[in-house]
């Protein structure tokens, strides 16, 4: 619970403390002393720029300050600012959203998603409440579950299954898209019997009137053409 | 009531899976109604020996669990009418099943079927428990060589040490070529050891490596010398009293064995 009450964050301009949001100043007090007293040598002479996330109060900011100067020898350089804290935070979010307006595409999602680094092999699953993009193969007899989106950067021979609980509008796209079988919400499609080696070309797979179909991603490209 | 046979070695790679698949089609042929049962929870071949893994989407383990009903779980063969598979799980393991529940399953599946042919996996542990829990009889499978038959002779004390009496044997991958030269172990020597009865040798052939890798039981192929094998090994299955059989005490055995297989040929 305490363990990030306070956090020191390194950056370009010096030293950070994030302090937890929901700690009121006698705890955060505990923490610090608990987090600097053990490496007390290393803190000395460290240049502390500001203090991020809860809001401090004129008197509690300059409580901290004392403190950290006095008993740990630390500078504090930053000037007290009304709510110094979450605006930094703040700030960076709003400038993302609003990237994301500019865009000139629907589909865009800000879904959590999950990386994989790894070839998936047979026999495992990966089972997430989100989306997932593999980094590698996902080979016969492996299995991928998301609630959102699945996409593989190489080839999936496995079974995917996308939108697991419910959402038809999820999709599975891959660079080599063979799957064993493919699932998206409650619909299930198998490849074909008789495997006939397709053209590899990143595909793929959505519903579109209640069935799965699968086309290639880069319509116009012209490898696709071939 | 149906009969429950599991197909065991304790060794692995000397053909259980290839063996079930190749009995299970053959008795279909014969117009029965068959279910094969993968036991090799998180190592699962049968499906792709049949070449129904693409159809997989319910599982034994579902059906244990609960999840899903015997019926949803079965997938019928693509070829066959009366053939179906219960595929096993692949991302559990052995533990996720025990032998009272793989005993109640099997006595489900017998209710329906004629024959329940139970794929077991290779060792003595969890899985193989589970898939001899529910059978009343047994095939074991052994290659001619040595730690195989080790490896069957321990099976076949556990066999009997679990109720399955007169467990029937099956070599599989001889070369009589070889045999002949003396570089490998002969029949009598190998029934001389495990002493039970033999219900079929299959050659060695190339093409069960072909039907394997196309997910099509070799029995099916009239070319297939392995295939015309199992056909003779379904058929004494089915109580059927094939020729070879009662060669086997002989001393011209393997020559008239041989002849027998290349007279099979021709046809």
């Amino acid at each position: 619970m305490s363990e990030n009450a306070v956090v020191f964050k390194g950056t370009k301009e010096g030293l950070f403390v994030v302090l937890k949001e929901d700690m009121d100043i006698q705890s955060i007090k505990d923490n610090l002393e608990k987090k600097v007293k053990p490496s007390k040598k290393f803190f000395e002479g460290a240049r502390i720029v500001d203090f991020r996330g809860k809001s401090l109060t004129r008197a509690e900011y300059d409580e901290l300050k004392n403190i950290m100067q006095q008993e740990y020898g630390m500078m504090v350089v930053g000037e007290y600012v009304e709510l110094s804290c979450d605006t930094s935070f703040e700030r960076e979010e709003t400038r993302e959203s609003s990237s994301y307006e500019k865009l000139p595409y629907e589909n865009v999602s800000t879904d959590e998603a999950l990386f994989v680094r790894a070839t998936v092999r047979s026999g495992q699953l990966i089972d997430y409440a989100g989306n997932i993009v593999i980094i590698g193969d996902v080979n016969p007899g492996a299995y991928i579950k998301a609630t959102g989106s699945i996409v593989v950067m190489g080839t999936i021979r496995g079974v995917a299954h996308a939108g697991s609980k419910g959402d038809y509008s999820s999709f599975v796209a891959a660079y080599n898209l063979q799957p064993t079988q493919l699932r998206i919400g409650d619909i299930i499609t198998r490849s074909p019997d008789g495997t006939a080696s397709r053209l590899s070309v990143p595909e793929m797979a959505l519903v579109r009137k209640g069935a799965i179909i699968v086309e290639p991603y880069l319509p116009n490209k012209d490898s696709n053409k071939l | 009531m149906g009969e429950v046979i599991v197909v065991t070695s304790g060794k692995g790679g000397v053909g259980k899976t290839t063996t079930t698949a190749n009995i299970g089609t053959g008795l279909s042929l014969q117009g029965k109604s068959v279910v094969l049962v993968d036991a090799d929870i998180g190592l699962r071949n049968l499906d792709v020996v049949m070449g129904l893994e693409n159809r997989i989407v319910y599982d034994l383990v579902d059906v244990v669990e609960g999840t899903c009903r015997l019926r949803q779980a079965l997938i019928k063969d693509k070829r066959f009418n009366n053939l179906y598979l219960l595929p096993a799980a692949q991302t559990k393991d052995k533990n996720a099943v025990n032998p009272s529940q793989m005993q109640k399953l099997c006595l489900d599946l017998a209710e329906e079927f004629e024959y329940v042919i139970v794929d077991c996996p290779a060792g003595i542990e969890q899985g193989f428990r589970n898939a001899i829990a529910g059978a009343n009889k047994s095939v074991v499978v052994t290659t001619p060589e040595v730690s195989a038959v080790r490896d069957a002779d321990r099976i076949i004390g556990l066999l009997e040490a679990n109720g399955l009496k007169n467990p029937q044997l099956i070599i599989n991958r001889l070369r009589i070529d070889m045999v002949k030269r003396g570089d490998m172990m002969n029949i009598d020597d190998m029934i001389d050891i495990l002493a039970i009865d033999l219900i079929g040798v299959v050659p060695d052939d190339e093409l069960i490596v072909v039907s394997t890798n196309r997910g099509e039981p070799a029995i099916a192929n009239e070319a297939s010398l392995a295939g015309q094998a199992y056909r003779n090994v379904v058929r004494r299955l089915m109580g059927e009293d094939v020729p070879f059989m009662n060669l086997e005490s002989d001393s011209g055995f393997m020559s008239r064995l041989a002849k027998m297989f290349g007279f099979k040929k021709k046809k």
